[in-house]
């Protein structure tokens, strides 16, 4: 695919992301839903290492920030932070089998879910803890597609 | 962070982005509006003229209970002339619609579809069918964002409807929850007791129901008693609210519907 095409994938796959973050939901779903921004970043980090890292990540912190009404550089600390990882390890990352990937997203789903508790106590926010895993397992049931269609839209450079 | 937190320089980008969010709010519920829309069209044609019929009556009943209303308000306002006491506030109310909510666990706020427009204002209280839900924090042209009850930044002035003991209620960021702060061990407070907004600070309406006592906990040794209510308003499922323009004199400040 083009420089433009993949430029024009990655604007679309972040579109959808924050229109699937917006969708509302209540209940036990709310602890089920995962964050399809910072998945999406991971999944065009571990692709696409040396054109969309760190950069990529912190602004789309800051699109998160704004959807979520996070303060401002919440989600920028928390998305360049955990982007790093996978823009470090991604030259084996590509290599790993897809339960492989599945499995180190649901690890940095668990590190993220700790870091924005940790940003939020500073608001004095209370959290439960008890959802983290919850969230993390529903990342990664839900990675696989994102690693499909990554995966695609790299073949076909 | 710290920046954002202390002065209002992001605000102009915020109001931004908030209003070039609404068509991705609207994207984002189209399933829900799909899916109303399916039931609609799925629905059996008896089962609507069952429900028309129910509606129908449960109107009738409504009314009725409307006019012993205000054959209790006009007495109370008599009592309260009496008395030398203030006027009391007569409220008129805007229906309005949900058309996004907060994808954040840890912020309750919801967007609704009426704004400076409709002369909606920042502070005006926000209720559903079952009770209080929240307050407007922000207000745009067409739309507005509000803060939930359940907001752990929000905090409500309540008073025990049995006694009138009051106290404070506190978002929890769980959408089932609140909490009272400082009540006394020796408080007469129980499990069950309805609490209503105490209309302390002038913010909330006197009256409105805000939940009900589910737990109380007396840890040894603290000198506060913890205590959990279960709000009353279906905050996470109202999809129609109604907001509410208070004025004196019972003076019509905003449009009924």
């Amino acid at each position: 695919m083009k420089q433009s095409g993949v430029g024009l994938a990655l604007i679309i796959s972040v579109f959808i992301a924050s229109v699937l973050q917006l969708v509302p939901v209540s209940g036990y779903l709310l602890v089920l839903k995962p964050n399809f921004l910072l998945l999406v970043v991971i999944g065009w980090i571990i692709f696409r290492p040396s054109q969309w890292g760190i950069g990529f990540a912190a602004f789309t912190g800051l699109l998160a920030d704004l959807i979520f009404r996070a303060p401002i550089g919440m989600h920028v600390l928390l998305f360049s932070a955990v982007g790093a990882i996978p823009l470090y390890l991604s030259g084996w990352l590509v290599y790993f089998s897809l339960i492989h990937r599945c499995l180190f997203v649901f690890f940095l789903i668990i590190l993220a879910e700790f870091m924005r508790n940790i940003l939020l106590l500073m608001w004095e926010i209370p959290m439960d803890y008890s959802y983290i895993l919850m969230t993390a397992l529903a990342s990664a049931a839900v990675w696989p597609a994102i690693d499909r269609l990554l995966i695609r839209v790299n073949r076909k450079r | 962070m710290a920046a954002h937190n202390y002065t209002n320089w992001f605000d102009p980008i915020e109001n931004f982005f908030d209003n070039a969010l609404l068509p991705a709010h609207w994207l984002a519920t189209v399933p829900a509006r799909f899916n109303a829309w399916g039931e609609l069209i799925l629905s059996d044609r008896f089962d609507l003229e069952v429900e028309n019929t129910r509606l129908k009556q449960e109107s009738l009943i409504h009314r009725g209970q409307i006019q012993r209303m205000a054959d209790l308000a006009a007495e109370n306002l008599r009592l309260r002339l009496l008395l030398n006491a203030t006027e009391l506030l007569m409220d008129s109310v805007l229906v309005t619609e949900v058309i996004g909510v907060s994808p954040s666990r840890n912020s309750h706020t919801l967007f609704i579809d009426r704004g400076t427009e409709d002369n909606v204002y920042v502070g005006q209280p926000i209720l559903d069918a079952e009770g209080l839900m929240g307050q407007v924090i922000e207000v745009f042209d067409e739309h507005s964002v509000a803060l939930l009850i359940t907001d752990s930044t929000h905090a409500i002035p309540v008073q025990i409807l049995r006694n009138g003991l009051r106290s404070i209620a506190e978002g929890t960021s769980d959408y089932d929850r609140l909490r009272l702060r400082f009540v006394s061990p020796t408080a007469d407070i129980k499990e069950g007791d309805q609490l209503v907004s105490s209309g302390l600070g002038g913010r909330f309406p006197v009256g409105y129901p805000v939940g009900s006592v589910i737990n109380i906990e007396h840890n040894s040794g603290a000198s506060f008693v913890e205590v959990d209510i279960t709000p009353a308003a279906k905050i996470d499922r109202s999809k129609h609210l109604l907001l509410v323009f208070t004025s004196k004199d019972g003076g019509e400040v905003g449009r009924s519907q």
